[in-house]
Formats: structure tokens, sequence, C-alpha cells
């Protein structure tokens, strides 16, 4: 409790009140942005990472993860375009309920369940990281190397339609993460002193999820204007409280533990809060039509699975999230590393962190709730504008990390990389996971090796590991067995013959 | 032989729409109401609402008008304008105009004032009251 | 799972299996990236003898699945596997790509690669952000050269004011 009023302590400065508004701001006004998420926002802000200091940059960046995430939700209801694939969902009902001109109130519950799940959230993940913490820091090298190993496999089996363009994406981002000295020697320079020290990883970062974005969208433009439906400041009735709040907890439920699980992610917590909530309304002729529990429930798992990804982050150091991986480069360019003994280490900032996500919640319906119509106003700046902005904060960010011609020469290709992933459905999740956790996994199995004398029955010789391994046959198991099943029922569609293939 | 429009869903337009109208029934043409997007935002205000041309029809229709509607996506606004004007051998051009200063001018452009000075037949510059 | 079901445009007529020939251009990267991996992989040596895990052996790994997966993507390929490329917010996939405003863009970006220590970020940012406006269609001259430079300039001071980060002023310098 002492560490939780220091770290309010820490997060209530006035610089750091100042960088959470900033971020809640940004984190808004780019989840209303067509064509920027959160996650490449935290990407072309990581050159702030070189002079402000940690524990501000990463309040800014929490800040930016929970503001993106209610952003989002509102162009679904009010445009019926949902962004991310976890407001896929808010955009059912949403959009219904802004035509039937209850917009506001659409808003309203959205942006309370929001701060009511973001709170519920923020509870638990300060109840839980400290438990998890010393726990961690007992496991050897081998629990982590399968740790991360079934973080690689679920990330990349469990989410995405094809389970081949994951392994794809996987070993791409492997295959980066093997660039650099390794035991003295040059390892996949392709002979360019200035890869020596390894692919700069906010780089690929910026290039896979900034400039590989812009370069799809601008080659995909929509010519069409949207009708979007006018809002005034969102409120609800009694009523609409009433039939808001049980939804906004049930949906919580369901949102925080997907959020921790590697791989689990939003869309299938806001899609269970959706089909559990319609199965449970008193009202159940209003879904499809514009039904507020619709609406209150996958919202508030949507941004309680914010909170979730955030404690495999600290304690593990695994992000399960686009966002949160670009989260973990900003702690990796402090020199940061979070895992096992980052949370002992490093309490002040974690709980400063903890302690600013209560803030950037606060905040977030604070400001949210009165400035709901000026969001609207952001969707008419003219697109080239839009993304030749994307393109000039991308190449400065990747300029500044090491002030050099030659790391835009690789943003540039590693954005073209970026844009052939999207035109061949290959997910970009697995990728930067894959250079991010790569020289790890290669360090823990490593350093295993070294303490057994190279034998390698000790990867299996911890029972952390072997639960691990377990659930990664269970996975596979799991995936084999539904694609026999589907093979048998029905033999000849396309359908199964294309997931045979993508197993 | 018709008078064409600029329209956008805003006072602007509207106070041209009330002069087109009364010019229309005077001179006993059709009119041509024109609302195109450049589309190349998100979201256009400029640009009206289906149920908002929609309203606008049916109240020249009642008013004894023959309307006929035009909406697109352009590369230039003015353009269209000027090209639906001389395809329908238009009489009269009405637009609405707005105050704008000199910098506003150089940075955003005027629709008006490139269709008063290109077009080929007369053009009423219209203020909202 | 929900994004099961969506997972196949229910347009691919069953008969003849519509053949995405692109994707054999990824299968052949793939493949020549594995076999980078592994070539470079042969070319490490063994360092010391207490190496357990000699930097080889990744490299071994990481490259025989690149090569395998290549050759799983060209059969996918062959037998009809279409890819469902990425939908968005602001993204329309009825047209098809739109290469000309891809190549421009790529241009745009590596005149700043080339120029940027010659000229100096003021100087290559205003280029890159008006170019890329005109490449996206815009074509209020003023106005996007206005904005460009205005941004150019405001984070080359930014970042060198408020983050200590100079950027290159290049033909400015002195000016700046």
């Amino acid at each position: 409790m002492d560490l939780l009023l220091d770290g309010f302590a820490a997060a209530l400065t006035p610089t750091n009140i100042l960088f959470a508004v900033l971020g809640v701001l940004l984190g808004t006004a780019v989840g209303v942005l067509p064509g920027i998420g959160p996650a490449m926002t935290v990407a072309l802000l990581l050159p702030v990472t070189y002079s402000v200091p940690a524990e501000s940059a990463l309040i800014m960046f929490a800040g930016i993860y929970y503001g993106g995430m209610y952003g989002g939700s509102t162009t679904s209801i009010l445009l019926n375009t949902p962004g991310e694939s976890s407001s896929v969902i808010t955009a059912l009902e949403g959009n219904k309920m802004a035509k039937t001109g209850r917009a506001a109130q659409a808003l309203a519950t959205a942006a309370i369940g929001s701060f009511v799940a973001g709170t519920i959230g923020t509870v638990l993940l300060i109840l839980l990281a400290p438990t998890v913490g010393p726990l961690v820091v007992k496991l050897g090298a081998p629990s982590y190397f399968a740790i991360m190993l079934l973080a690689l496999v679920s990330v990349t089996v469990v989410l995405g339609s094809s389970k081949l363009r994951g392994f794809i994406a996987l070993f791409l981002g492997l295959a980066m993460g093997l660039v650099g000295m390794s035991s003295g020697q040059p390892r996949m320079t392709f002979g360019f002193a200035e890869l020596s020290d390894g692919i700069e990883i906010v780089v690929v970062a910026v290039a896979i999820f900034a400039l590989g974005e812009a370069l799809w969208v601008a080659a995909h433009l929509r010519r069409t204007p949207l009708e979007i439906i006018p809002a005034g400041r969102p409120w609800m009735s009694r009523s609409d409280w009433s039939r808001s709040w049980k939804p906004w907890l049930r949906g919580t439920a369901f949102g925080f533990p997907f959020g921790a699980l590697p791989a689990g992610g939003a869309e299938i917590p806001t899609f269970l809060s959706y089909v559990t909530e319609r199965r449970l309304s008193k009202h159940p002729e209003e879904f499809g039509k514009g039904a507020i529990e619709g609406v209150a429930g996958p919202e508030a798992a949507n941004n309680a699975s914010a909170a979730g990804t955030l404690l495999p982050m600290l304690a593990l150091g695994l992000p399960t999230t686009a966002t949160a991986a670009v989260i973990l480069v900003a702690f990796e360019s402090y020199g940061l590393q979070p895992g096992p003994q980052f949370m002992t280490q490093n309490e002040e900032l974690v709980w400063a962190l903890l302690a600013s996500l209560f803030v950037a919640n606060a905040l977030l319906l604070v400001l949210n709730l009165p400035l709901a119509p000026v969001w609207a106003k952001l969707l008419r700046i003219p697109r080239p504008y839009l993304y030749a902005g994307i393109l000039f904060f991308a190449t400065l960010g990747a300029y500044s990390a090491s002030a050099s011609a030659f790391d835009l020469g690789l943003l540039l290709v590693l954005g073209v990389l970026g844009f052939a992933m999207r035109r061949f459905a290959i997910p970009v999740l697995p990728l930067i996971i894959g250079v991010i956790l790569g020289p790890r996994l290669e360090e823990q199995l490593s350093e295993a090796l070294d303490i057994s004398r190279g034998d390698y029955s000790t990867l299996w010789g911890e029972p952390a590991a072997i639960i691990c391994y377990l659930v990664m046959a269970l996975v596979v198991a799991g995936l084999v067995a539904a694609q026999l099943r589907g093979n048998r029922q029905d033999t000849r569609t396309p359908e199964t013959e294309k997931d045979e293939v993508h197993t | 032989m018709s008078i064409v429009i600029a329209y956008s869903p805003d006072i602007y337009g509207r106070a041209a729409l009330e002069h087109a109208l009364a010019e229309a029934r005077l001179r006993e043409t059709s009119l041509v109401v024109v609302n195109v997007t450049r589309g190349d935002s998100l979201v256009d205000s400029h640009y009206a609402h289906e149920d908002e041309v929609q309203l606008v029809m049916d109240r020249l229709k009642a008013e004894g008008v023959d309307a006929t509607v035009r909406r697109d996506v352009v590369p230039d606004i003015a353009d269209a304008v000027l090209d639906v004007a001389a395809e329908e051998h238009a009489t009269l051009i009405v637009v609405g105009v707005r105050h704008r200063s000199a910098v506003g001018k150089m940075l955003l452009g005027s629709v008006a004032q490139r269709v008063i000075l290109d077009a080929s037949c007369p053009v009423l510059a219209v203020k909202p009251s | 799972m929900p994004e099961q079901s969506q997972q196949i445009p229910q347009t691919t007529p069953p008969a003849r299996p519509v053949v995405d020939s692109a994707q054999y251009g990824m299968a052949v990267f793939l493949a020549v990236a594995g076999a980078y991996v592994v070539d470079n992989g042969t070319q490490m040596r063994s360092s010391a003898s207490k190496d357990f895990l000699p930097p080889s052996t990744f490299a071994y790994v990481v490259g025989a699945a690149l090569l395998a997966l290549s050759v799983l993507l060209a059969v996918a390929t062959a037998r009809g596997d279409t890819p469902d490329a990425e939908d968005g917010e602001d993204v329309d996939l009825a047209g098809g790509s739109d290469v000309r405003t891809l190549v421009l863009l790529a241009a745009v970006l590596s005149v700043n690669v080339f120029l940027i220590e010659l000229l100096g970020w003021p100087v290559t940012g205003a280029i890159l952000f008006t170019g890329a406006a005109w490449v996206l269609g815009s074509r209020h001259w003023v106005r996007d050269v206005a904005i460009g430079v205005a941004l150019s300039f405001g984070t080359f001071y930014a970042f060198y004011l408020g983050l200590g980060v100079p950027l290159p002023a290049g033909i400015l310098n002195g000016v700046l």
C-alpha cells in the first residue's frame, strides 16, 4: 500500500500529469483518426525516449494505450468503421444506436464502461503483479525459455486466420532478431557495419507499424466520404445506467484474463461479452437494432484486456498485443528489461506506472465526455496531410534512433516488407514479437545449456517448463483435432482444403 | 437551359438554394443541384447526407420546380460545378460566398471565387442574410 | 472462434482455384531469406569449446524453417490459397493496389534518405511532407509547402531544444 501511495506521489507530479494528459489526448485523437492506431502512435513517439525520463514517457504511453482503445470506439459508433479488431463488436450495436438517435448514450456507456473496466483492471493488476513478481524470479532459464516459446507459438497459432502466414511472420521476425554480433562474429549483417549491433528495434517497429501501414492505406485510399452521425455531449438516462452496469462488470471479467494470456488479445473477450449480453438481456429484441448492453459489455471487455496485457508484459517481459510490443521496445530503449527481476529492481518505476494508469483512466473520463464532438472534427483532416504526416514522423523517428541515413534506408526496405505483409495477409504481431523475443530466447537457451554443461534434458527439468510444453502440446493437439473434425464434416469444399494448407 | 446551384449543407448553401429557387421560378427553368466532394477526408461536412438531399429535392418538388441532383466524388469542386454548367447549358450559376481573409484565401482557396472568374455564364453570388 | 468463420471469401469458385501469382513472389523472397540465413550460419565458427550453443544453431533452425515455409506457401498458392488482404478504417480493397502512388511515395522517401545529411532535415523534411501530400492527391501548393516547412522547422527545434537530439542542419548550418 505504501508503495502504491509512493507511486501516486510520483504519478501526480505536475510533469507526469502533463504527460498523462498528453498521452490520453494523443491516444484518443489517433484512435479517432482513420488509419492510425495506438501501436503506430507509440512507435512514432519512440524518439521521446531519448531524453524524457523513463517514468514520464511510460506514463504517456500508458495514456496512449488506454486513450486509443477509447478513441477507436468513438469512430465505431459514429461512423461504423472499426479501426481495430477489438472495436468490431462495438460497431455492431453502437452504430445502430447512433442511427436511431442514441449516439450520445452509446458514447457515454462506452466511456464510462471503459473507465469502470480500466479501473477494475488496474486494481487487479496491482493485486496480482506483486504476487506474480516473486514467483517468476524463482524461474530458471529453462522455464523462461519454455514460457517465451509458448508465447511465440500461441501468438502465432491462436491469432489470425492462417497458421501458415502466422509462422511466416514469426520466422521472419526471428531471422531479423539474428542480426548482429554473436560470439564475437558478425551474423546476418549483409556486410554492413551499421548492423553489427543488431537491427535497431525502433526502426523495425516504426517500419512495420507506421510506414507499412501508411503505404498500404495510401495504395488503397477510400475515396467516398462516410456519413458521420452528429452527436452531442454524451449522457445517459437512469434506465441506461441500470442496463449498463452489469454488462460493464461482466465485460471486465471476460477482458482481463484474456488480456493477461499470451495471445488472448481483445477480440475473443469482446465477442464473448457480446454473446453473453445478448443471451442475458431483458431486451433481446433490441439486439441488432442498437442495444445498449451490446456496447457496454464489449467496450468494458476491450479496456479490461488492455489492463490485463500489462501483467505478462511487466512480470515476464512478454508482449501480447501490438501496442504492448511497442511499449516493450520503449522499455528496452531505456535499458530496462521487463521480466523476472524487473518488478523487484524497479519498484518505484513500476508503482508510478500502475498509479498513473488510474490517473490516465480518470483523465480519459473527464476529458472525453465533454470533448466527444471535438474529436469528430478531426475526421475532416484531408487524407493527403494525414498520411504525409505519418511518413514525415516515421522518417523522423527512425532517423533520430541513431542519427544515420542508413537507418532511413532500412526503414524504407522494412516498410516495403510491411506493405507486402499486409498485401499477403501476413500478420505483423508475430514478426515484432519474434524480433523482440528471438535474441532473448537464444540467450536463455544458451544460459540453460551453460549451466547444464550442454545437457539438453535440462530444458524439461523444471516444473514450470513442463507445464508450458504441455500447454503447447494441448494447443497444437486442439488445433489438429479441430482440423480433423472440420475435414470429416465436409471434405470437398475449398474451405477445408484451405484449412489443411494453413496448418 | 437551367440554373446550376453549388450546394453545401450549411447556411451558405441554404442561402444559395433560396435564391436559386426564386430565380428558377422567375425564369421558369429547371434547377440542377450540384453537391460534390473531393473525398479526401473521412468526413466532409460540405457533402450532404442522403437524407438532407432528399429533403431539398422534396422541397423543390413541392415548390413546383423541375430539379435534378448531381452528387459525385471529383478531383476539383470548382471544375465540377463549371463542367455541369457547361453540360447543362446553364443560364445562371448560383453560389454561396463567405468572407475570407487574404491569407485564408491563399491557404484554403475559394471555390466561389474560381467559379465566378471562370464561368462562361452569369454567376449569382449570395451571402446568407 | 469468430475470425475462423470469416476466413474464406465465399466468392472463390470451388471448381477452378484462383491462383494469386504474386504470392509466389513472397515464397521466393522467403526462400532467398532462408537460404541466406543458412548460408550465413555455415560461415560461423564455433569459437570456444565451452560454447554449448554455437551461434550457427539458431541460424540453421530459423533458415530451415523459412525454406520450409516458402515451399508450403508455394504449394498453398498453387492450390488456390488467396490472402485476405488487410482491411481497415480508411481502406478500400475493391480497386487493387495503386502501384503508381506506392512507387512515387517510395521515391519521395528515397530522396530523403540520400539528401538528409547534405541538405539537412529542415529542407528534406519539408520536401518529404510536400511531396507525399502531392503524391496522395493534394493540389494546394501554397498550403502544402507552408505546412511542410512549419512541420520540419518545428520538429527541428523541438528535437534540438526539447529532446536534446540534434537533427542535421545541412545547408542551413549556421543559419539555424
